[in-house]
């Protein structure tokens, strides 16, 4: 059924589609072709290069059908609850309860490429005053205002404080627009002074207790928010339950990383790894559907490894990307140029972790939450890329810079620096927009000459 | 004799250059603007160059393209990129060359060499003009001078300007204030060049090594090697023929990767 991987237009999917439906695969109920997604406005995808197995046709369906689960679990009655900036922690708690579905109203910010801006939701944000200089999760503003994108949450939830400067304004905003939001405060991530007693979080950071403490503060005001949404109390049990399930995206996640980005010939494009790194934050509304989604594509890939088939050529040029892109396109680009991921910071790599699962679940979501890339200095997260550099050896970094996010104006920097003193390898700073078409000629020539600069090194 | 040769087709000219890989020596080289019909223009330059050195077609053993234009050459063979490219001309014409600043009519890039002329890093200007040949384009056409007559305005500055905006469209509206208060044009093209300069040396970041080349159309421009020298406190030297090295590298680059002879 599977056939020789390769990667194919939407148009080949299509054909794909008839030949995988001839062999009798089974499809969940919201599968179907590709291209149906184009009824949507999907525009980009028609420019879009992707996996030809059924495990990545499921993965595509999944994310795109993420709008319609979502009126449908409203429509059964469960409520929906928009998670805001933390990022994975959120999601965790609200799916401990059987009523609940959770969704990040921030992955509105792809609607700009992925309908390539005929949504108008830019244009919504610009007339609140939100305008390019802002990153382009400003969409979210223009999906709220339009309703055209997902259900209007009957609880929204974000977190302040130590995240980026552009979304607790944007956020700010929703909420004077009459979209009331339950803030919640994450400080900034410090190392403990000699005195203090001291916690060692996920992903090899440390934190004062008395911040892992206050954190643990305010998710338990999330705790009694969801509580008095979903009318019912958090059990325990059902907590560290959920903890255990999230924790099997994330196994099954890392083990899908660890291969797609070590092993010769490169078994999965880009672009699906990028999206299957997404349904760890979110589980795109749907938490066990997520782990069967993630589970046939790493089957997948095992598969692929065992019988050395790829996607790419050979000796594709290693690359380490830092924050994901706003245009999705630039993944098929990477690897057109001959490039392959090996290893990403995607601004979400404390939902890459496990959870602890032996101390007390409110505590472990609190050094979850602590441990995220973006409450910490940009000197943390170069320390964190440089750890996977060796894990996955990596040739070269690129640091994609979003447009008008603040966090991007200083961390290129830091990163680069902190890279090249412990690697010495290349590293290149570039700025992807929503849409990139007029800029492919200069954004080839920089990922080209990234890719020369490698294969010229290695000999 | 085996002839390869080397195009950049770049954003404001293409440049053409025929090598003879027995001895490596320019045999022959064209110039001409860049159009809209870019593979035409390159083609006609390519037969012009030919005919003017009266070298048979068949003679060319290999075509490799560079340049942002090179993805529209149709007549060569490969492309590689410029930065690949400039570094492969600039260390044939000087081997110790350490680090090259190539400042072209759309792009500046900053490159860093390892000893055998091999690209360890490289950093490029963001997609906007800020520090490339079209910014000091904007410029002289904003103050009436003509490109090749900026360096000797800018020597005979004595105060040169502050220009606070390294944004080809705001800086025009800087340009336009300064004018209005009576700053002279030598001062604004002097504060020009030392602000691109500035811009350049702030994408290279802290560690260079020398020698540094400058390379590119711009290094044609007298006074941009001064301002640039100034801004990185370290001795600049300009390539010779700066704007054909990108044409030259593809050249070289051609016979290593297409010479029958070699393995």
């Amino acid at each position: 059924v599977t056939g020789i991987p390769k990667k194919i237009t939407l148009e080949q999917w299509d054909l794909r589609y008839e030949q995988l439906l001839k062999a009798g695969i089974k499809q969940p109920n919201y599968g179907g072709p590709l291209s149906r997604h184009l009824d949507d406005g999907d525009q980009r995808l028609i420019k879009l290069r992707y996996d030809n197995s059924a495990a990545s046709l499921r993965l595509w369906n999944f994310l795109l059908s993420e709008e319609d689960r979502l009126r449908e679990a409203w429509l059964a009655g469960k409520k929906l609850i928009g998670t805001m900036k933390d990022l994975g922690t959120v999601p965790v708690m609200v799916y401990s309860f059987d009523n609940l579905v959770a969704f990040y109203p921030d992955g509105a910010w792809w609607i700009p490429c992925v309908m390539e801006l005929n949504a108008g939701l830019l244009k919504v944000a610009d007339s609140l005053g939100i305008d390019e200089s802002f990153c382009p999760v400003r969409a979210m503003l223009g999906a709220f205002i339009t309703g055209a994108h997902f259900p209007v949450p009957d609880r929204l939830i974000c977190s302040v404080g130590a995240t980026c400067d552009d979304f607790s304004a944007i956020a700010q905003r929703l909420n004077g627009l009459g979209y009331s939001i339950f803030f919640w405060e994450i400080p900034h991530r410090r190392k403990p002074d000699p005195e203090e007693e001291m916690v060692n979080l996920p992903g090899g950071f440390t934190a004062p207790k008395c911040q892992v403490e206050f954190v643990r503060s305010e998710l338990h005001r999330v705790r009694i928010t969801l509580e008095e949404t979903a009318d019912k109390k958090l059990d325990e049990n059902k907590l560290t339950s959920g903890i255990k399930q999230a924790n099997k995206v994330r196994r099954y996640l890392a083990e899908l990383r660890q291969l797609a980005f070590t092993a010769e010939p490169c078994p999965v494009p880009a672009l699906e790894m990028l999206i299957a790194e997404m349904l760890v934050i979110h589980f795109c509304s749907d938490r066990q559907e997520t782990i069967l989604v993630l589970k046939e594509l790493l089957d997948e890939v095992k598969s692929r490894v065992k019988t050395g088939i790829g996607v790419l050529d050979a000796g594709a040029a290693k690359i380490f990307w830092v924050n994901p892109v706003a245009d999705l396109q630039v993944m098929n680009l990477l690897e057109d140029c001959g490039g392959r991921i090996c290893g990403t910071e995607y601004l979400f790599t404390h939902a890459l972790d496990a959870i602890p699962q032996d101390i007390p679940p409110m505590e472990a979501l609190a050094q979850m939450a602590l441990a995220d890339p973006m409450v910490g200095s940009s000197i943390d997260r170069a320390q964190r890329v440089c750890t996977d550099i060796s894990r996955f050896g990596s040739e070269a970094v690129i640091i994609s810079r979003i447009p008008g996010a603040s966090h991007c104006a200083l961390e290129g920097e830091v990163i680069t620096e902190i890279v090249k003193n412990k690697f010495d390898i290349p590293v290149l700073e570039i700025e992807i927009p929503p849409v990139t078409d007029s800029m492919h000629p200069t954004l080839r020539t920089r990922l080209e000459a990234l890719v020369e600069t490698i294969k010229a090194r290695r000999t | 004799m085996m002839i390869y040769a080397g195009i950049d087709a770049g954003s404001r000219a293409i440049k053409i250059v025929l090598i003879d890989s027995k001895n490596m020596q320019v045999i022959a080289k064209g110039l001409t603007d860049q159009g809209v019909e870019q593979d035409k223009l390159t083609s006609q330059l390519f037969e012009k160059v030919l005919i003017d050195n009266s070298i048979d077609k068949k003679d060319i053993d290999a075509i490799v393209a560079t340049g942002y234009g090179r993805a529209a050459v149709s007549i060569a063979d490969t492309t590689i990129t410029e930065i690949t490219c400039h570094a492969a001309g600039v260390c044939h014409l000087i081997p110790s060359a350490k680090t090259i600043i190539d400042i072209g009519g759309q792009d500046s890039k900053f490159l860093r060499l390892d000893g055998d002329g091999k690209v360890r890093d490289f950093a490029m200007n963001d997609r906007c003009a800020a520090g490339t040949g079209r910014f000091l384009e904007v410029v002289a056409q904003r103050l009436g001078v003509e490109l090749d007559a900026l360096g000797n305005l800018a020597a005979e500055s004595r105060r040169p300007a502050s220009i606070s905006s390294m944004c080809v469209v705001f800086a025009e509206t800087e340009i336009t204030g300064l004018l209005a208060d009576g700053k002279e044009r030598q001062d604004i093209v002097a504060g020009v060049q030392a602000a691109i300069a500035n811009r350049i040396v702030s994408m290279a970041g802290r560690n260079i090594d020398l020698p540094v080349i400058f390379t590119g159309g711009v290094a044609m421009v007298s006074g941009m090697d001064a301002a640039l020298q100034a801004a990185l406190g370290k001795s600049v030297t300009v390539s010779p023929d700066p704007q054909m090295t990108g044409a030259l590298g593809a050249a070289i680059l051609a016979s290593r990767r297409f010479d029958k002879g070699k393995t």
